[in-house]
């Protein structure tokens, strides 16, 4: 499989949850685990770039796909992608547990919407559970995100 | 011109500042307790009670210790004697132990019988489900009124009845009062069972040397030095010997401000196995044994004049504790607090009040941002409304009639509270202006003769924050939790680092404590590191609850950059020979006042005090380093207040309550970073929204929860949230540093008040009813419905 533009082969155990394969065998701890059950969004990554649960995905059933966790946004603090800045100008996140699920699902939503309307963008977000923000700022953060997208592709 | 100079005008308190701590987060580098790994670590998985209430007559844990990479099982009398007690001061408590793994009997819903330890996390899951537990079920106390009833059978059979203690007060001229008084109006107020839910369960490490005998816990805490003691006293180990770490944490709000079991049971069994054991609480976990909030039900009358001013105020508060009092809050906290602020923001001179604590086998009870404040206010909110109604006035005139006012400062409520300032007929006024109020009832009355079912519902409090020594002593609580501390180290670079007691888990305090003490060193705060978390390297304090970081760290950080300053200025005003009064520092630089040539940058001056100790006066340290533990007086806290004010659509055939607006005007004083206050507010209203509507721990008759996914205990996403107004007045608290008051509760204190008078409001036009339970779930709804269409057919 490719994680974050990188082929990776590991040998795994039938049952280890994707989330779990992404954190403690690859290290990539940015995913996190809210509820293991599929509701919460905290562990939302890009597969095949889609938005997935990874903690009710197998990690085998990754086998062959593409799969993209926050840490494909930016190569360090210094390098944020334009929705990482949108994200850090309007107070989008507080403690940050949720904000990388959230980050990925702005991503999916603007890719397929560049100008989502608050409508738009509060159901694409409808599955992503913050507990801190209510989020209020994370809807200014995903239009600015948008507009920051949109001039990039100008220049 | 020095009075130009820009140390008078702050560059950094005030400022929309964007937080230092995000980048990290954004990118998925911040640093939780699951993302932390150790050498040999072990994973711990838990078994736990199916019943509320049983004899626990044999743990077969035979099977389980056969299973693929299991170390070992633990089970109560593994761990004997090792419990949390919190005892309180007042007459006549009743004390519980929480044990680490429950012995011989459990008393809730999802205790901890066993442990079991494994190499793999999976292989520990795998091994919990085959230990067999004999349970002999026992007569469960779920209701907390009938369990004061005389013939309830006992949660602890020692105890004389249920209640950790019983609390009463009455004024002096309570009787008298409403003997004179013309009218009353009375109602039963329930909210229901909740909490807090961070989106980050909890989790520990357990971590012992046993060459070094030093015990290392990392673990998702808001309190990390209350915690070493409650542990080092629990377990047996002489506080310097163990070390609390709270790296990240992915959200608080009060519940994880409490020693858990689970955190001495990860103690002892690294202790006992000589290994890193770690336990991640899966959401099921979290849902069962992460403690509670919120279960209050009051009884309560107001009397009032033919004005609808109120004067008198009778209640009787029972809360459903569950059956242990937890650390350090003790099992008083919320009727204490309950009974204090019941009368809100309002002049009642005489009040009565009982108070009942109760013991249950439901989870145990602990914080939720606001403490019982959330139900004192819906209490006292909706018998407002019960009064506009009765005297014929708008909800919003009654209480410009009632409110404490500018006049009235400082004012003694009479729950015995110091209000020290405010702005309640202020804030109404502004919010009911910025909300075009008049115009909203008139587009009401347009919109119910189409038939719609529209409400508004008004709100307000005052929050009483910073607490501190007075508050903590009058509580009876055994810790007196009356002060913050920050160390403020510089470096010979010029660098700052802050070191504080509080903890940081999405307040932003990395930031606000950074602006507090920027300025006075005419620092930038991308210089500036705040430092917390670890009992190794942090100032001593409490830690961060009961919206007091700001105030009482941040006030700490401001004393003691101060302090720096002089220190920083005396060695300038020695080496350039000017006095250290006309020391100027600003932009990196300090300076004699009017000549900016004359002076050392920043950082230059630090390293001449680290690296030329020859060039500091004699007598004072060569060392920048400033340690200042703050104590906001009066210690009975300064209060914050809003007023809240909704519009809400009832849909009659389904019972669904949508919001089409959310308005506030808060005034928290002056604001050190308005779009952090403003991002605590908005994250507030969304949980008392989730108070309003959504959320609830339901039980069944024998005591066993029955929302334990996220399919059934729901919380509000982003279509359930209204976009949210906001507005500000900044009133100083004549108190402390600055003027500064704590603000991080407050959103979540009205939303349930303020949408059950919105409802209430809408569905009027049906039949008149009281709106006295929360959450406004559709069947409760329908229910409100139903009975309005009975009270109109009378």
């Amino acid at each position: 499989m490719k994680v974050n533009g990188k082929e990776t082969t590991r040998e795994v155990d039938p049952r280890r949850l994707l989330v779990d394969f992404l954190r403690h065998d690859l290290q990539l701890t940015g995913t996190h685990v809210g509820c293991e059950h599929g509701v919460c969004g905290a562990c939302t990554v890009l597969f095949d770039g889609e938005t997935v649960r990874s903690c009710i995905m197998f990690a085998v059933q990754a086998d062959g796909h593409e799969v993209e966790t926050v840490e494909s946004l930016a190569d360090g603090p210094d390098d944020l992608h334009p929705i990482q800045v949108a994200f850090w100008e309007n107070h989008g996140l507080q403690c940050g547990f949720c904000t990388p699920g959230m980050l990925m699902a702005t991503k999916e939503l603007l890719e397929e919407n560049p100008d989502p309307a608050e409508e738009e963008i509060r159901i694409a977000l409808a599955g992503n559970i913050c507990r801190c923000t209510g989020y209020v700022h994370i809807v200014s953060a995903v239009r600015a995100a948008a507009a920051g997208m949109a001039a990039e592709r100008m220049s | 011109m020095v009075s130009e100079s820009p140390t008078q005008s702050p560059r950094f308190f005030g400022s929309r500042v964007k937080r230092v701590e995000d980048p990290r987060l954004l990118v998925g580098g911040g640093r939780f307790v699951d993302d932390i790994e150790k050498v040999g670590m072990l994973h711990a998985s838990f078994v736990r009670s199916v019943e509320a209430r049983a004899r626990i007559t044999r743990i077969d844990t035979s099977e389980a210790e056969r299973m693929p990479g299991v170390v070992k099982v633990f089970t109560g009398s593994d761990f004997s004697g090792k419990e949390v007690r919190c005892v309180s001061a007042y007459d006549g408590f009743q004390v519980s132990a929480y044990p680490a793994l429950a012995d011989g009997e459990a008393r809730f819903n999802g205790e901890a019988l066993a442990m079991v330890i494994a190499e793999d996390p999976y292989q520990a899951e795998d091994a919990a489900e085959r230990v067999i537990v004999d349970y002999e079920p026992l007569p469960a106390v779920v209701d907390a009124e009938k369990a004061l009833l005389e013939d309830s059978p006992l949660v602890h059979e020692e105890w004389r009845s249920n209640a950790f203690v019983e609390r009463k007060y009455k004024s002096a001229g309570f009787d008298d009062a409403i003997e004179k008084l013309p009218h009353a109006v009375s109602g039963r107020f329930v909210m229901a069972r909740h909490s807090g839910i961070p989106l980050e369960t909890r989790a520990a490490i357990g971590d012992y040397d046993t060459a070094g005998r030093m015990l290392t816990l990392w673990t998702t805490t808001q309190i990390p030095y209350l915690i070493r003691t409650g542990l080092a006293d629990a377990i047996g180990l002489p506080e310097n010997r163990v070390r609390v770490i709270s790296p990240d944490v992915g959200g608080g709000f009060g519940v994880k401000g409490q020693l858990y079991p689970e955190e001495l049971a990860c103690s002892l069994a690294s202790i006992d196995l000589g290994r890193p054991v770690k336990w991640v609480e899966d959401r099921r976990e979290h849902l069962l044994a992460s403690h509670h909030a919120r279960e209050h039900t009051h009884e309560a009358t107001v009397y009032f004049d033919d004005d609808g001013v109120v004067h008198a105020l009778e209640a009787r508060i029972v809360v459903n504790m569950g059956p242990y009092s937890v650390f350090p809050w003790t099992s008083t906290m919320d009727t204490g607090m309950a009974m204090g602020i019941l009368p809100g923001p309002y002049k009642i001179k005489d009040y009565s009040v009982l108070g009942f604590p109760v013991a249950t086998n439901k989870t145990p009870y602990g914080a939720y941002r606001g403490v019982s404040r959330p139900a004192a206010c819906f209490t006292i909110e909706r018998l407002m409304d019960q009064v506009a109604r009765h005297r014929g006035l708008d909800p919003a005139e009654v209480r410009r009639r009632n409110y404490v006012t500018q006049a009235d400062y400082p004012y003694t409520s009479a729950g015995g509270l110091v209000y020290d300032s405010g702005s309640m007929i202020e804030s109404q006024e502004l919010l009911l202006t910025e909300t075009d109020y008049e115009g909203l009832r008139i587009w009401q009355e347009e919109a119910r003769a189409e038939g719609r079912l529209i409400g508004i519902g008004l709100g307000a409090y005052t929050e009483q924050t910073a607490h501190a020594t007075k508050e903590f002593v009058q509580r009876g609580v055994p810790i007196v939790f009356g002060y913050e501390t920050s160390t403020l180290r510089l470096d010979p670079q010029g660098t700052l680092v802050i070191s504080s007691s509080i903890h940081n888990h999405g307040q932003g305090l990395e930031t606000t404590l950074a602006q507090m003490a920027a300025d006075a060193l005419g620092m930038d705060i991308a210089d500036v590191r705040v430092d917390y978390g670890d009992t190794a390297q942090a100032a001593y304090g409490s830690g961060t609850f009961a919206s007091r970081s700001a105030v009482l760290a941040g006030g700490a950080a401001r004393r003691a950059s101060e302090q720096l300053r002089d220190q920083l200025a005396r060695v300038a005003a020695h080496n350039l020979e000017a006095s250290p009064d006309d020391i100027e520092f600003a932009d990196g630089r300090v300076f004699v006042k009017g000549s900016p040539e004359k002076g050392y940058g920043f950082g230059e001056l630090c390293r001449i005090v680290y690296h030329r100790p020859e060039l500091v006066p004699e007598g004072q340290q060569p060392i920048l380093e400033a340690t200042v533990a703050y104590d906001a007086p009066p210690g009975t806290g300064t209060f914050t207040n809003a007023t809240q004010l909704a519009v809400v659509e009832v849909d009659p055939g389904t019972g669904g309550v949508e919001i089409l607006r959310y308005a506030i005007v808060e005034d928290c004083g002056p604001m050190i970073n308005p779009l952090i206050v403003e991002g605590q507010i908005f994250g507030g209203i969304a949980q008392g929204i989730g108070s309003a509507l959504y959320e609830e721990f339901v039980y069944d008759d024998e005591g066993h929860l029955l929302t334990t996914t996220f399919m059934d205990y729901l919380l509000p996403g982003a279509p359930e949230v209204p976009p949210i107004e906001v507005f500000h007045l900044e009133t100083p608290s004549p108190f402390t540093v600055s003027g500064i008051k704590g603000m991080g509760e407050g959103g979540a204190i009205a939303p349930g008040a303020v949408i059950a008078g919105a409802v209430e409001d809408a569905i009027s036009t049906i039949g008149m009813v009281m709106v006295g339970e929360i959450p406004l779930t559709p069947e409760r709804v329908r229910r409100y419905i139903d009975l309005a269409q009975e009270a109109a057919s009378r």
